[in-house]
């Protein structure tokens, strides 16, 4: 009896989420299908998943209609690599001071990571386009790229994680004659590799994923960002949402890729960040 | 030279490296993070003009009295007080339940776990996008609702609705994340006390009540002081939804978006760092409540 | 793991050393920008075989152009406050004053020469970019509003003529309703856009006015409302009317298009629009019906308007001489996405009474400028908060109105 009911429970769970799953991917699934219809078939507001007649149109008027979408792809995709990488660097680099560097005024810079922590970075804004007006770094990639390569979170996290790093391997650097800046990069870097692949993930989506900012910082249409380009170009084909979702799919593969690569370190990275301090 | 104490070199070589470590970290925290901050502070108190002849003018305490008479002020927190109240609980209870579900012994759970935080990682304009599509009044939204037979809404046009179209959106797209903090939450349970439990003769459902519930307690907080920060700072959604004015009829307007407009359409760049500033104070309220009731918690 | 450092620092200081904006690659060449907004594909190619034309007669003047479609002002004035603003770039009469007092525009004056002939231009659209007799912009064309009525639907309807007077247009409207079985209106006699550009004339049909002479909000009058009665009452109690989300279409031209409305005041734009998007579409027009006896429509215009801060001003103003010019105005003028701003020109056009464009010009004669001081976007996104809330039936038309010009003079006021 016991076996039966508990069984009974079990489909009860698996239909709990199957149905929930459903709610996730019906969205996706329906942008999908738009992508792929034409304008008239998307019109006659059909609720068919499958496209009456499938075609790829969409997609190639994009690339040639819209002959900005692909340097709004590189924009993106520079800015975000870009980003990140200096990011796993500085913050890894920080952290590591904090944690295992002793040196005068480090209590005062740890005091300042976790006071900037609370700072929302909205209210960032407006000063953050003022100073790069001065700069003269409007409409440029660095406008964008500086002030996000170092995260006061992930300056914490690091330091958290190398807290808990075991100090032997250090010793045994130093007894190899390593100063500090080889035993980071050659001994301590290469061991932080699940910390750095949950800080790429969320850098990473979050750089690629950013609205505010590059909406004020970003106003030269060849310099848009994916996000900005998508919403220019929702204004301008405000009635042709076969092209918007085509375009909002291209948008969403390549953030996909990395979640799909990065996403057993995942849970991990919410732990990290998940205020556990 | 050679006579200095090698303890001494050892120290300078430390604090030196220790510096050069930090250095990009405190340039960059310093020009982007704490120089805004004062700026933020200092002009809150001025009438800036940033059109043609720049111009600054010490204004007082005016940009702050301006704020007590603006109604989009109060409509816009009105919309965050409404927003709050309805997607935070909702999101985080989802989140509750699937972590739950998902922390069963039960099979492919991985598989789920992956396809649920989906949109998680999908930017909020491509998925406001998406909305907006399904939305449409001819759109899947209200074509299901009618084969359901019920009501049908103008989600985009009708001031009572369109901010509920964006809550459901945010909660779609926020459950997932916090889903996945309970989930790690949930992993430091000691399957000890669980034990103990059982052989003291607990139901399950005792051991939900007893164990399992007063664990998860510090991360409620936290995720229901994420969700509200979170939407204290809402922008991007209501930006693209209304096409940057907080419309219909200011349904969709949120404090950012406010700031944004007067920054930038009304080019009123001291009231905008006032209501900046404003909102600030109040994020950080929240989060100092937050950790202090988060510290108290964690000593229990 | 050195190797990696190192060329990320070499990378860090490249980046922060070359500046990624755009140079002029040749001494000699000079390169301009001018920004504007598309309101339809073909407008833009149209004007790029212009831009290659002008490039053609000045070889040492490379034109970027480019096309700005959301949040156009807004982008706008973002740059112009970056110091990052395009050389040349379009200005709506209605958004003028305030870049005209703010003076980050360049006068004119000085640049214009006699050949240019200024005073061929539409007098009220010159002065829309006016102030202290300076002129800070050369309107590029303009148009007013006509009623756009779908044939098909009035020969089924059985009606012969488009209404002429206001009440004839609302008894057309209840005809042309269409209702499926279930009750559901499939297809409204009239579309509305219930903003107020679209809404000023109405204002002022029985004498009200949008604003006092301090460009304070002063639409809240019985005069006023009598205006704007008539949309609500038409809206909501007679239910003959729709906007365009009621409908699910975009804009209220694909109202019209889609067959979701019968009739529709819009401007010389959708002409060509619905040619092409919506080919089997029998569409005409007429002027827009008289309300309280009197003849009223609204017109808009867009200028080319010079940044102050280019650096390139005689360059920038040779493409604004050119883009205006008479030659360029009459093969531009001929693809009728607008009305030409040249009176000469526009005459040529005028010669033809069957054609669709004849109620537009015809209404030049009689319609308000979209423009009223710089105080304008902020009574207009008042006023539209407002009315919208009205028309859904949240609050009686006066209590909407009369909330919207006291918030809209609040604002005003403070902000000053």
């Amino acid at each position: 009896m016991i076996a039966k009911s508990a069984r009974s429970w079990v489909w009860l769970l698996y239909i709990a989420l199957a149905v929930y799953a459903f709610i996730t991917f019906i969205p996706f699934a329906w942008a999908l299908s738009a992508s792929f219809k034409s304008l008239p078939e998307i019109s006659s507001g059909g609720t068919n998943f499958i496209p009456k007649a499938f075609t790829l149109d969409n997609y190639k008027t994009i690339f040639l209609q819209e002959p900005l979408f692909g340097r709004w792809l590189i924009n993106s995709i520079i800015i975000a690599v870009t980003v990140t990488l200096f990011n796993l660097l500085f913050n890894s680099m920080a952290g590591y001071a904090l944690a295992r560097i002793t040196f005068p005024g480090k209590q005062f810079l740890f005091f300042l990571v976790l006071a900037v922590l609370v700072v929302p970075g909205q209210i960032t804004l407006l000063p953050k386009f003022l100073i790069l007006k001065s700069l003269g770094w409007l409409n440029s990639y660095q406008g964008l790229i500086a002030p996000a390569i170092v995260n006061a979170t992930f300056i914490f996290m690091m330091r958290q994680f190398f807290l808990n790093f075991p100090k032997e391997l250090e010793e045994a650097a130093a007894l190899d004659g390593l100063n500090r800046f080889e035993t980071f990069f050659q001994v301590v870097m290469p061991l932080a590799k699940p910390a750095l692949a949950a800080q790429t993930i969320f850098i990473f989506m979050g750089s690629w994923n950013e609205f505010l900012l590059p909406l004020v910082v970003m106003s030269n249409p060849e310099m848009f960002t994916l996000p900005l380009g998508l919403n220019a170009f929702k204004g301008q084909y405000v009635t042709y949402w076969n092209y918007i979702m085509a375009a909002s799919m291209i948008f969403t593969l390549p953030a996909l890729a990395i979640y799909a690569f990065f996403n057993r370190y995942f849970i991990q990275g919410v732990t990290f960040t998940g205020g556990k301090g | 030279m050679l006579n200095k104490t090698l303890w001494n070199k050892r120290s300078t070589r430390e604090t030196l490296s220790g510096y050069l470590f930090m250095t990009p970290a405190i340039v960059v925290l310093g020009i982007f993070l704490i120089i805004p901050v004062i700026f933020t502070i200092v002009l809150a108190f001025y009438r800036v003009q940033l059109l043609g002849e720049i111009s600054f003018r010490f204004a007082g305490f005016k940009n702050f009295v301006r704020m007590g008479s603006d109604e989009r002020v109060w409509i816009a927190l009105q919309n965050t007080v409404e927003y709050v109240a309805i997607v935070v609980p909702i999101q985080t209870i989802l989140a509750i339940v699937l972590a739950l579900i998902l922390n069963t012994q039960i099979k492919g759970k991985s598989w789920f776990r992956v396809a649920f935080f989906l949109p998680t990682v999908t930017s909020s304009a491509v998925l406001t996008l998406i909305f907006m599509w399904i939305y449409n009044t001819n759109g899947l939204l209200n074509s299901f609702l009618s084969f359901l037979r019920l009501p049908t809404y103008n989600w985009l046009g009708d001031p009572d609705v369109a901010l509920k179209g964006i809550m459901l959106m945010n909660i779609w797209a926020t459950a997932p994340l916090f889903m996945v903090i309970y989930l790690a939450a949930l992993q430091d349970i000691p399957e000890s006390l669980y034990e103990a439990a059982s052989i003291d003769g607990a139901t399950p459902w005792e051991k939900f009540w007893c164990i399992t519930l007063p664990f998860l307690k510090p991360v409620t907080f936290f995720v229901i002081v994420m969700g509200i920060i979170g939407t204290f700072q809402l922008f991007d959604q209501s930006y693209i939804f209304s096409g940057g004015s907080g419309g219909p009829n200011n349904a969709t307007l949120t404090i950012v978006l406010l700031i944004y407009q007067y920054a930038f359409k009304n080019l009123d760049m001291g009231y905008a760092l006032a209501l900046t500033l404003m909102l600030a104070l109040v994020i950080m309220t929240v989060t100092l409540i937050q950790r202090s009731l988060f510290k108290e918690e964690s000593f229990d | 793991m050195k190797k990696l450092l190192s060329s990320l620092a070499f990378s860090a200081l490249l980046l922060l050393t070359t500046a990624c904006r755009s140079r002029d690659q040749n001494e000699g060449t000079i390169e301009i920008t001018l920004s504007g907004w598309q309101s339809n594909p073909i407008e833009s190619q149209l004007l790029e075989k212009v831009i290659d034309q002008f490039e053609a007669k000045y070889p040492n003047i490379k034109v970027k152009h480019e096309v700005i479609n959301s949040q156009y002002m807004d982008v706008i004035k973002t740059r112009l406050i970056g110091d990052v603003a395009p050389d040349v770039f379009y200005l709506d009469a209605f958004e003028a004053p305030l870049l005209m007092k703010f003076e980050v525009l360049e006068p004119l004056n000085s640049y214009i020469k006699p050949e240019f002939n200024i005073s061929d231009f539409e007098p009220t659209l010159i002065n829309a970019f006016k102030r202290n007799e300076k002129i800070y912009g050369i309107p590029k064309d303009f148009s007013t509003l006509a009623l756009f009525y779908d044939q098909t639907a009035f020969a089924k309807a059985d009606i012969k003529q488009p209404p002429k007077t206001w009440n004839e247009l609302i008894q057309y409207s209840k005809k042309l309703t269409r209702s499926e079985p279930d009750g559901k209106p499939n297809r409204y006699g009239f579309g509305i856009t219930p903003e107020l550009p679209r809404q000023q004339f109405i204002i002022q049909a029985f004498g009200g006015k949008l604003v006092d002479r301090n460009n304070y909000a002063a639409f809240a009058t019985p005069e006023s409302l009598k205006g704007l009665q008539l949309v609500i009452e038409q809206y909501r109690r007679d239910r003959s009317s729709a906007q365009p989300s009621d409908v699910g279409a975009s804009s209220g031209d694909d109202m019209l298009g889609q067959g979701r409305v019968a009739m529709l005041l819009s401007g010389a734009w959708s002409i060509p629009y619905f040619k092409e998007t919506f080919p089997n579409l029998k569409f005409a027009t007429a002027e827009v019906p008289t309300i309280n006896g009197r003849k009223g429509t609204m017109a808009y215009t867009v200028a080319y308007v010079m940044n102050r801060k280019s650096t390139h001003k005689e360059a920038a103003w040779k493409l604004i001489e050119y883009l205006t010019s008479e030659a360029v105005m009459k093969t531009s003028g001929n693809q009728g996405f607008a009305l030409p701003s040249r009176r000469s020109v526009l005459a040529e056009l005028q010669s033809d009474r069957t054609s669709l464009y004849a109620p537009l010009i015809a209404g030049a004669k009689y319609a308000t400028t979209w423009q009223a001081g710089e105080t304008l976007p902020t009574i207009l996104t008042n006023f539209d908060n407002q009315f919208v809330s009205a028309l859904i039936g949240q609050q009686s038309l006066k209590d909407a109105m009369q909330k919207a010009q006291d918030t809209a003079n609040r604002e005003i006021y403070l902000s000053n």
